[in-house]
């Protein structure tokens, strides 16, 4: 019993040490351990890796990595494309784009750019291969058909066939 | 319980003197001030004022605690305070960046949404299975990140255990505060099966997040999406969820606590809460009912904002696995029969030595991480009156 009264008594002050601790040492301990596990955030969310980039003018397209979601997620597979910086676009952009990199084109995306950077985007997406889906006048409705302004970027996500 | 056989009533502790209570004091105030006007902090000036109060206010419920022998009541007005004053400094902070409280996709998709530990036991095993964090946050973001909240849950556990409920869940203060309202409570009888809510929200949660893919809970149940942000409605689903969030808050963090004086949201309902129970096996510091004083008049029953002692567990000695560590029994009980307790020591044995480290460890934490969010609710009101 004095054996076990003494453990409890040193966890006991063990814990009021590991209080004292926690700003210094414990948070960037375990804040550091946890980023060290090598998670990364659903690419649902995050719109996939970065593949490559081409550049078109005054701005760029980036291409990233199709993501495919999970069995029972309710998205479509897709791909996001960035236009940036945004405000190097012209008002109207209409940019045929190779996707898969296979020097074919794959989609036509048509969307225009107001000035107000928090004015509404809609986006059309013709498809020129039978993988992509045709969309049209979308806003942001789902993850895997949007089109949004992320900071100083345009990001379109266009779904896939199944 | 042996009531034949039991201690003589002891009487309350006298409480302290003034000059002990302010020595007793003095670690909180100089560790308050530390985390407030450490060197290389500078605030500016309302700021300033927040933190001094938010020092002075600290100081001032552990002198009390100290001066009066009473953990609970002092602890209560730390943690109603919390919790008003957390949505009126968070979403004071969502309108200036954002101008609303609702997160929009483009915020999700910047990796921008502020992770609440409430997610925490349903992201672990898509997590442990995938590598993946179903959640629309950043995981070394410098505010609100995702390991940045972990880790601060993860050292609170550690010290706390299912103490995080009574000492830093600032929804826990909303709750506790509209419960704190009433004189009494016109519901009394209540099922003790409803204890188990939590545990089956919890698994369903775990399931449907893993299947999913998606924070379920703070997709679909969360009640304090009502007071914090909340998906904004692109679409028929999300004005479903809001409303579900609203009916869920006026339900379990409004009317019912009126009505029964406990905190119905934690008892019935959270699985965070559930989740965190499971931490006080780890946790040194528990509560415990001495059989010899216990004369089964279960006031610590009545008293007990989270139901978590029965006759069952009181007749053990215990109490159940989802006490918070808030002090309520230990105040209520006439007889001193109900003790803070260190694991691996004799019930009852200098009990307000295991009160002493263990609120130490509490308040330290509490003001390191509830007092910040004072001071920053503090810091807003003072905005609006200045």
């Amino acid at each position: 019993m004095r054996l076990r009264a003494i453990f409890g008594y040193t966890a006991a002050g063990l814990t009021v040490l590991a209080a004292v601790l926690t700003p210094f040492v414990l948070m960037g301990f375990f804040a550091h351990g946890f980023a060290a596990l090598g998670l990364h955030v659903d690419e649902v969310y995050s719109g996939g890796p970065k593949v490559r980039t081409v550049q078109n003018g005054a701005y760029s397209i980036t291409i990233h990595r199709t993501v495919t979601p999970r069995p029972l997620q309710s998205e479509k597979p897709f791909v996001q494309l960035d236009w940036s910086p945004a405000n190097a676009l012209p008002q109207h952009v209409s940019d045929v784009v190779d996707v898969d990199g296979d020097g074919q084109p794959d989609v036509r995306v048509i969307f225009d750019v107001p000035t107000d950077a928090k004015a509404p985007l809609r986006v059309n997406v013709e498809p020129l291969n039978s993988r992509y889906e045709a969309v049209r006048n979308a806003g942001k409705e789902k993850y895997s058909r949007l089109i949004v302004r992320v900071d100083n970027a345009v990001l379109v996500r266009i779904p896939l066939q199944h | 319980m042996a009531t034949n056989a039991c201690r003589p009533l002891l009487a309350r502790p006298a409480p302290r003197g003034v000059g002990r209570s302010v020595l007793l004091t003095l670690p909180i105030l100089l560790w308050a001030l530390l985390m407030f006007f450490h060197p290389g902090a500078n605030p500016a000036q309302l700021e300033r004022i927040a933190a001094a109060l938010t020092v002075c206010l600290m100081s001032a419920l552990f002198f009390m605690m100290m001066k009066t022998g009473n953990t609970y009541r002092w602890r209560r007005c730390f943690f109603v305070l919390l919790g008003v004053l957390f949505p009126i400094g968070f979403i004071h902070n969502l309108i200036v960046a954002r101008g609303t409280m609702g997160i929009p996709i483009e915020e999700m998709i910047a990796g921008r949404t502020p992770f609440c530990f409430l997610v925490i036991p349903t992201i672990i095993l898509p997590a442990a299975l995938t590598k993946t964090l179903v959640f629309p946050g950043s995981i070394l973001s410098s505010t609100h990140g995702i390991a940045s909240m972990v880790a601060l849950w993860l050292a609170c556990t550690l010290v706390l255990g299912k103490g995080w409920c009574a000492y830093a869940c600032f929804f826990g203060g909303i709750e506790e505060g509209v419960a704190t309202i009433p004189a009494r409570a016109r519901i009394r009888k209540i099922d003790l099966r409803w204890r188990y809510g939590p545990w089956a929200v919890l698994l369903a949660m775990v399931l449907l997040s893993l299947a999913l893919f998606e924070p379920a809970y703070c997709m679909w149940l969360c009640p304090f999406k009502a007071v914090t942000e909340f998906v904004a409605a692109r679409n028929a689903v999300g004005v479903v969820q809001n409303v579900i969030f609203i009916l869920l808050f006026v339900g379990l963090v409004i009317v019912l606590p009126l009505l029964t004086k406990k905190r119905t949201q934690c008892s019935f309902f959270c699985p965070f809460g559930a989740f965190q129970s499971l931490f006080n096996k780890t946790s040194v510091f528990d509560v415990r009912i001495d059989p010899t004083r216990c004369k089964t008049c279960v006031i610590c029953q009545n008293a007990c904002p989270t139901m978590s002692l029965s006759k069952e567990s009181i007749a053990r000695g215990e109490t159940l696995s989802t006490c918070m560590k808030c002090g309520a029994c230990v105040d209520a009980c006439p007889r001193q029969a109900a003790v803070w307790h260190i694991k691996g020591t004799e019930v009852a044995f200098k009990p307000e030595r295991a009160r002493l480290m263990f609120l130490y460890a509490a308040w330290a934490l509490a003001v390191m991480f509830g007092g910040s969010i004072i001071a920053q609710g503090i810091a807003t009101i003072l905005h609006f009156v200045i």
